[in-house]
């Protein structure tokens, strides 16, 4: 009866969608499922970024339309005298859309294999009883925040992104083009492809899904550090497809799918508007904070503080799977952050690639002395969140800092990881098993700050509509932190970062304690006692620990 | 008959194995265990807790062999598990009323 209520509601809320967005409206343009018609001439671009062809200009009122209008006639004529060079740019522009196609669906499966590492290093940080459970919450984060974003939380996301942000390295995606709420510089949630139908079938949509549908999972397991061993299985799931449809493409919308937060350098005067590269906050301090939220909800563990209000340590289980795991996601993050460029054409992708790699080593090294220094010994554990803690904060401003920043960033993380997990530990009691409020939550929000702090404008110009052609007084200056003398930039760094902070954690907390509020997400007593694996799911982990008759 | 079950050092296991094959001892069984005597547990500190392994892992391997022989096992694994420090456990005899082997049905002193 309840699972016949479910499977209508699906039903009804899929017609719902796919009669609110019609597959095609008179002027708009159509997609291109068999990726034969993504990549032509107006493809073509110079290592800076000149566009080979002249566009038709449309605006007679811009200030450039005279300028404009003399070099599309320019090009015109050329063209007319030279037409098999036109013909040429339209495979050049073929190639070069398939160059970055090959780049971005290739660097999410880097990032898809991510799974494997934090399953790894999770499962490794807790107690044995409850690794076959653990196992069983990452296996499931993956496949059911998957549908949750393919049925809404794309189209949420990025069903309007050709408004302001169109991907051009991958063709543009000019069918993803409309609102559900707001418009124009003022977005708040996108309006198209919802179930992948219509306009987001086309083949330069489907890239951008493969890639940003791995991002969202990475703030889905996310959450499973920091609510292992105690959370129901059938709350896990509802969590899940509440990040999937709703929490991550919401604020995945205002900074990467074109929507407000990204415009405020337009529309507020904030530098480059809120700039996150590849998402210390978008992935990370949702997942982070997310977990936060449900960590105060469902309470310590059974035993983690004594009746003197002590913590007690329950150590990891398994040290290999936590350093296996670990290096995992170090590779996975080779695609996380490079592949962020979204194209291969793009060439800052080695700078983003060692900035990537420093910053992960210089957490480590920090976290790794800092503990040594403070407790006598190095704990494997602190060294891999270390690791893990640079690679979050790095991630945000990867491709607009210098070398040396990025250890400077990594240090800081590295230092703030140790604190964030005492802290956690001894004074917000916030029960935290794996770190990751600490590693994904703080150091996500350090990763976005940093990028109002640390970039040095050598990369980004033009980003997010803001200085195409010159911004502090030079022509081709990107993105500025406040070290190289953009105010406002950290300003709106520090305003954006917090911003996904309060909405991660509120969001979260206020749709989670009605649910727990209608029945409790948490095991009982004797079920955590026991371990989550048999009650759960009726197999251990580890099956030749219990004795078993044929 | 006897029983002779010492618990030692797991990392005096092979000493003790290679002292007891010198005197002609021919089977033994080994058994993972834990516990504490006067050696105690020992803390150690985890992501910033301490915490306390109240129950040190040790090994105890169990001898049945004829009364006469008891004082040279006992000294064959005295000297192989010996360290001085506190910790190197303990040897429990016991006298032990029937052993069987199972394959042939032989009782007592020859089924050792």
């Amino acid at each position: 009866m309840k699972n016949g209520v479910l499977c209508r509601a699906a039903v009804l809320l899929w017609a719902g969608f796919l009669v609110a967005s019609p597959a095609a409206w008179a002027d708009d343009p159509k997609a291109d499922p068999a990726g034969i018609a993504t990549g032509d001439k107006g493809s073509v671009v110079d290592a800076a970024g000149n566009p080979f062809a002249a566009p038709a200009p449309t605006d007679p009122n811009s200030p450039d339309f005279a300028k404009n209008k003399k070099d599309y006639d320019d090009f015109q004529s050329q063209a007319a005298k030279e037409p098999l060079a036109v013909k040429l740019a339209d495979s050049v522009g073929h190639i070069r859309v398939a160059t970055n196609f090959a780049w971005t669906l290739n660097t999410g499966y880097l990032v898809l294999f991510m799974q494997a590492g934090f399953a790894l290093l999770t499962c490794g940080l807790i107690r044995k009883k409850n690794a076959g459970h653990l196992m069983m919450l990452n296996f499931a984060a993956y496949v059911f925040a998957f549908i949750a974003y393919y049925a809404l939380g794309y189209a949420f996301q990025f069903g309007a992104v050709a408004v302001n942000a169109a991907p051009s390295n991958l063709g543009g995606t000019p069918t993803l083009n409309h609102f559900l709420l707001g418009s124009g510089q003022w977005g708040f949630l996108g309006g198209r492809g919802f179930f992948l139908t219509g306009p987001a079938y086309d083949a330069g949509s489907n890239c951008l899904m493969l890639f940003e549908v791995v991002f969202m999972e990475t703030a889905g397991y996310i959450i499973v550090g920091a609510i292992c061993e105690r959370i129901t299985f059938w709350a896990f799931l509802i969590c899940e497809l509440f990040v999937g449809a709703i929490l991550y493409p919401v604020f995945g919308c205002w900074v990467w799918g074109g929507g407000w937060l990204s415009q405020i350098g337009a529309t507020l005067n904030l530098g480059h508007g809120y700039v996150d590269f590849a998402g210390s906050t978008v992935v990370h301090a949702v997942g982070g904070f997310c977990a936060m939220a449900l960590a105060v909800i469902l309470g310590p563990r059974l035993g983690k503080y004594g009746k003197d209000g002590k913590p007690r340590a329950f150590p990891a289980h398994n040290l290999v799977y936590v350093v296996t795991g670990t290096f995992v996601l170090l590779f996975g993050w080779m695609g996380f952050n490079p592949g962020s460029t979204l194209g291969a054409t793009d060439l800052r992708i080695s700078v983003v690639a060692v900035n990537t790699n420093l910053a992960a080593i210089a957490g480590s090294a920090t976290a790794l002395l800092l503990w040594y220094f403070m407790f006598g010994k190095p704990d494997v554990t602190m060294a891999c969140n270390g690791m893990l803690a640079g690679l979050v904060a790095i991630t945000a401003p990867c491709a607009f800092v210098s070398p040396t920043s990025s250890v400077i960033i990594g240090i800081l993380a590295g230092a703030l990881v140790c604190f964030g997990v005492l802290f956690n530990e001894r004074i917000t009691k916030i029960d935290d098993p794996c770190g990751a409020i600490s590693v994904h939550g703080f150091c996500g929000w350090l990763g976005g700050v940093c990028v109002g702090i640390f970039a040095d404008g050598t990369y980004g110009a033009g980003w997010n509509g803001v200085g195409a052609s010159t911004y502090l007084g030079h022509a081709g200056q990107g993105v500025t932190g406040l070290l190289h003398g953009d105010t406002r930039q950290f300003l709106c760094q520090l305003m954006g970062a917090t911003l996904c902070a309060l909405w991660a954690f509120g969001a979260t907390y206020v749709v989670f304690t009605i649910v727990n509020k209608i029945k409790s997400m948490r095991v009982p007593p004797e079920v955590e006692r026991e371990g989550l694996d048999v009650p759960e799911f009726g197999m251990q982990a580890y099956p030749e620990d219990a004795v078993v008759s044929q | 008959m006897k029983r002779i079950d010492s618990i030692i050092r797991p990392q005096n296991l092979d000493q003790v194995k290679e002292q007891l094959a010198a005197i002609g001892i021919e089977a033994m069984t080994v058994t993972e265990v834990r516990g504490f005597g006067r050696q105690k547990g020992h803390s150690e500190i985890y992501r910033g807790t301490e915490y306390a392994v109240d129950f040190v892992p040790k090994v105890m391997v169990t001898i049945i062999t004829q009364d006469e022989r008891v004082d040279d096992v006992v000294e064959a694994i005295v000297t192989g598990a010996r360290t001085g420090k506190m910790g190197d456990g303990k040897i429990f005899v016991t006298p032990l009323d029937e052993v069987v082997r199972i394959r042939t049905g032989e009782r007592g002193n020859s089924a050792i």
